[in-house]
């Protein structure tokens, strides 16, 4: 059974605050890094070049989490109020089978709940395609985190004595990359599967 | 769900819903009143989110949507008023009366175009159509902003818990003998209302009124002579003291 719209994205949004506070390890890594290049002097150039950009890399990453944690959250308020009024539906469907004699007398507020529900739906799946987008986006930082680790590895080769340390910082950065794209995976795996399902029921 | 006329004289009605057959298992029976007075409705303790589709249907075979303009909570339990959400939908132009204490919690239940009419702690008398209402505090009994509804025109009284007792659904509607009835309401006052000081003063407060049909939200309902025989056996029992 699926779950609905509103946990899904509470659940979104969990592996995105869960993302950014891998990305504010990363940047703590570049910071880390920035220090042992100029330790390591001139041997070192390459990989100090790349501090800057792992810092950019993570402070995009904490920003682009943000956005869509906040993103996620709205979503899930908005789910809410869509499944209470579909609720609220629900019922005066089940009154209007009834035929209670003034029941005339609420079709007006039936419609505008109808009609209110279609809106939400609406906003509902537009909020979730914008999702869809953002999370891809994310996901492109993540291939440049993996390009970066790779590129500290080949630069760490050439660093003699602080060889070690600063394999120790690409790995930690492949490692951090890692953990960021399995929590936006799983974000894009609810995400996709409360939209496959959300489709089916259509 | 049973419905029944407690009063009607002219456009002036009181109704009573509950007994409802159908309820889900688990949650205690509820009576729910609605009170009609020329172009106006109000409901009293419209009743938990469970029951909103049975009341709705049901209060709509005699009053039209657009009358029940008003709402009245005497506390905050979900009994009380959890389906306000959903009334908040199907009445978008309603107010709720409501203790000033319980605001900022009543809302938690949903409340986007319903409007909270604050009750303050010495009460207040509002207009209904042709008649008044007055609500009576009844703080401490059991909730800590509470009120009861007096239609001195009709001689009704909604005590809320007062008087309540928790029976099945095929209970009779009316208290027919107060020597076995008081048994089965007696742990649940004892339990439920906290403040000896404040049954005490309620007591003296409604005895001076001159009730024709005591309509507590759980169980039977009293009339003379049974209610001044509730309210004798209300002033002698220590309350607050069922904790084992």
């Amino acid at each position: 059974m699926s779950a609905p719209v509103f946990i899904t994205a509470a659940s979104i949004s969990a592996e995105l605050h869960q993302a950014m506070m891998e990305a504010r390890g990363l940047a703590l890594t570049a910071k880390n890094a920035r220090a042992l290049a100029v330790r390591a002097g001139s041997r070192t150039v390459g990989f100090r070049a790349i501090t800057d950009f792992i810092e950019e890399l993570a402070s995009a990453i904490i920003d682009q989490s943000r956005v869509i944690n906040g993103h996620a959250e709205r979503l899930s308020v908005q789910a809410v109020e869509a499944w209470r009024t579909d609720m609220a539906n629900q019922k005066f469907q089940w009154i209007r089978s009834q035929r209670p004699q003034h029941i005339f007398s609420i079709e007006k507020n039936i419609r505008a709940c109808d009609d209110r529900v279609t809106a939400l739906q609406h906003d509902l799946q537009q909020g979730l395609r914008n999702l869809i987008d953002q999370l891809e986006e994310s996901r492109k930082h993540i291939r440049t985190a993996n390009l970066i680790a790779t590129s500290s590895h080949v630069e760490a080769a050439t660093a003699g004595d602080f060889r070690e340390q600063l394999e120790v910082i690409a790995d930690n950065i492949r490692d951090t990359a890692d953990r960021i794209g399995n929590h936006l995976n799983r974000a894009n795996a609810l995400l996709n599967q409360n939209h496959r399902e959300r489709k089916a029921a259509c | 769900m049973l419905a029944t006329v407690l009063y009607e004289d002219g456009d002036h009605r009181w109704i009573m819903f509950g007994r409802d057959p159908n309820k889900p298992k688990g949650i205690i029976d509820t009576n729910q009143y609605l009170i009609q007075s020329g172009d106006e409705a109000i409901l009293l303790d419209p009743g938990g989110i469970e029951l909103f589709a049975p009341m709705l249907s049901a209060v709509l075979k005699y009053v039209p949507a657009e009358k029940i303009t008003k709402m009245f909570a005497s506390h905050q339990d979900p009994d009380i008023i959890s389906s306000l959400g959903l009334w908040d939908q199907a009445l978008p132009n309603a107010e709720l009366y409501s203790p000033w204490l319980w605001e900022g919690f009543i809302r938690h239940f949903g409340m986007e175009n319903t409007t909270y009419k604050a009750i303050p702690d010495e009460g207040m008398t509002i207009q209904l159509g042709r008649i008044q209402l007055q609500f009576i505090p009844a703080h401490y009994l059991h909730s800590s902003g509470n009120f009861h509804v007096w239609d001195a025109k009709a001689g009704i009284l909604m005590s809320g818990d007062v008087g309540a007792a928790l029976e099945d659904t095929d209970a009779p509607l009316w208290v027919d003998n107060m020597d076995r009835h008081a048994p089965k309401m007696k742990k649940f006052h004892q339990r439920w209302m906290p403040s000896n000081e404040a049954k005490t003063d309620w007591v003296r407060r409604v005895s001076q009124l001159n009730i024709q049909v005591m309509a507590p939200q759980h169980g039977r309902l009293f009339k003379p002579p049974h209610v001044q025989e509730f309210l004798n056996w209300f002033d002698q029992l220590p309350v607050g003291t069922a904790i084992r």
